[in-house]
């Protein structure tokens, strides 16, 4: 068994929501309730039809709430699941998980979840130790969470090759446009102009804090089957094409590729090689993007363009509404929500299903309607990369 | 100074620290393959021996990247602000998590060449870098 003999075989199949931004007085759990029982109800399936959960990735609870465990979750949902897992780190293989799962026989229906409520918890996402060193050691230097450590990478990358504020503008505008066109994204009525993005906060230089994703409360869950199944339910098939990954491991302060490749090299040319094809035929992209500096360098890393020319790139193919190449058409993790690697993919299903109203690639867009979208997923610290290729059937 | 600005040992950090009392800076050197490793481990990363020596390093190293907080995110940092937190990369090969003091932030950039310096911490000196030359 070849992953290429993968290629179109299993389908995300549903897509659920919950209300997002700043949600207070609710717990993540119920969250994670509504994302599921809505991505279910989305496939055109029943809570007896799933026997798969996974749960995207484990998060100290805020508010005194219990842990939500993947046990709690099935208990809660209702469903006896055969295959329940949850991801402690950012290792971003879900997809992988949920594929192998279904293709041993051990489910028909992979559930993925998403959940947090991030902004009324004050989460910062700086009380995990992520960093295979002690907190206390950390917090004795003053190194405090995912800003300063991506901050350093682009500090490195700027010493490296031409990028730095000039280049993530190109990035932080453009998506702000996008996220202006969907009403569910947090900085939807905000509109960014370059001169904005000069003027936002420093946080941990070089990056402002429009360089920075979102922290949302809210929740995202899809739905995976297989695309013989997937051709009975609701909404067009949205199959996956490919799929790669790499996982360089290194933290943060000791790592070798601050400034590229990441383990988005090996993971883009594994996900294309599975799909047969090139970058020419891809659309449109979905691009995992806690700061602006990773949109870049994972775009550079799969060989959209060399290094150091991502910005006259995105200036003249063009990444927000009318460019010839749309990233993060939700307006991503900087502009809509953040709920990890579902954000991105979500969003490439949906918008290959057409269901993405006044921000739908095609006319309406002034875009090319897509067949094929890229997207990615990347955890901690360049430490994970994953690739996804979903094509249109 | 809260606690937190001190270091607290672990069963693989000791060592390190105990250097750090007497201004040491010493790290891992394995005794078979040579490789010098951080963080501390039982393991050599690169051949997967078990045997090791503490070598004290020269402490010179130049910035491989920092990074400039504008912001505070923990309480003990707040009136530090703006404040440099780097990764040094030693003559010796390990890249460390420190400070660079003494240099105005506007004026850092990658590459430049540092050396130790230590700060008191309660029965330890911490390591941090100035740049030199």
């Amino acid at each position: 068994m070849m992953l290429r003999d993968l290629k179109e075989k299993y389908a995300i199949v549903g897509v659920g929501y919950t209300p997002q931004g700043k949600v207070p007085s609710r717990t993540a759990l119920s969250f994670h309730l509504e994302a599921c029982a809505n991505a279910i109800t989305d496939a055109g399936l029943k809570k007896e039809d799933i026997d798969g959960i996974i749960c995207y990735r484990r998060f100290s609870p805020k508010l005194g709430e219990p842990e939500v465990t993947p046990y709690l979750l099935a208990q809660m949902l209702g469903i006896t699941p055969v295959y329940l897992t949850q991801e402690a780190n950012c290792a971003r293989t879900h997809l992988f998980h949920a594929m192998a799962a279904l293709e041993m026989g051990l489910c028909n229906y992979m559930l993925i979840s998403y959940a947090d409520n991030a902004v009324s918890g004050g989460r910062l996402f700086i009380e995990e130790d992520t960093h295979g060193e002690p907190p206390g050691d950390l917090l004795l230097y003053g190194q405090m969470g995912f800003t300063a450590d991506y901050a350093m990478a682009a500090w490195r990358a700027m010493a490296t090759f031409k990028t730095g504020p000039e280049t993530w503008k190109e990035i932080a505008v453009a998506q702000r446009k996008w996220a202006a066109l969907n009403p569910r994204a947090a900085l939807g009525k905000k509109p960014l102009t370059y001169k904005d993005y000069y003027s936002s906060p420093m946080v941990t230089e070089p990056f402002r804090l429009c360089d920075a994703c979102l922290i949302s409360d809210g929740g995202r869950a899809v739905v995976v089957t297989s695309v013989e199944r997937a051709r009975d339910l609701k909404h067009p098939v949205v199959a996956i094409m490919g799929l790669g990954m790499a996982h360089p491991s290194y933290d943060v302060h000791q790592s070798p590729y601050l400034a590229g490749p990441t383990g988005a090299k090996e993971a883009g040319k594994q996900a294309l090689d599975m799909a047969g094809i090139s970058l020419e035929d891809i659309d449109a992209c979905q691009i995992y993007d806690c700061f602006t500096y990773t949109v870049e360098i994972t775009l550079q890393d799969y060989g959209f363009f060399g290094p150091g020319e991502g910005g006259d790139w995105m200036r003249e193919v063009g990444i927000g509404p009318g460019g010839k190449m749309p990233v993060n058409t939700s307006g991503g993790l900087l502009a809509e929500a953040y709920f990890m690697g579902l954000t991105p993919l979500a969003e490439g299903v949906m918008q290959l299903m057409g269901r993405c109203q006044d921000r739908q690639l095609g006319p309406k867009t002034g875009t090319k309607e897509p067949e094929i979208i890229l997207v990615s997923d990347n955890g901690g610290v360049f430490q994970s990369h994953c690739c996804t290729i979903l094509r249109r059937l | 100074m809260g606690d937190v600005l001190v270091p607290q040992p672990t069963g693989d950090t000791r060592e390190f620290w105990e250097g750090c009392r007497e201004k040491k800076l010493r790290f891992q050197q394995c005794e078979a393959c040579g490789h010098v490793r951080w963080p501390p481990s039982n393991l050599c990363p690169v051949c997967h021996s078990f045997e090791t020596k503490w070598i004290e390093s020269s402490g010179k190293g130049k910035i491989h990247t920092f990074t400039v907080y504008h912001m505070a995110f923990h309480p003990a940092w707040k009136d530090r602000v703006p404040y440099v937190t780097a990764v040094v990369e030693l003559e010796e090969g390990p890249r460390l998590l420190t400070n660079i003091v003494g240099t105005p932030p506007e004026e850092l950039s990658c590459d430049m060449p540092v050396e130790v310096v230590w700060k008191e911490a309660g029965e330890y000196f911490v390591p941090r870098f100035r740049v030199v030359g």
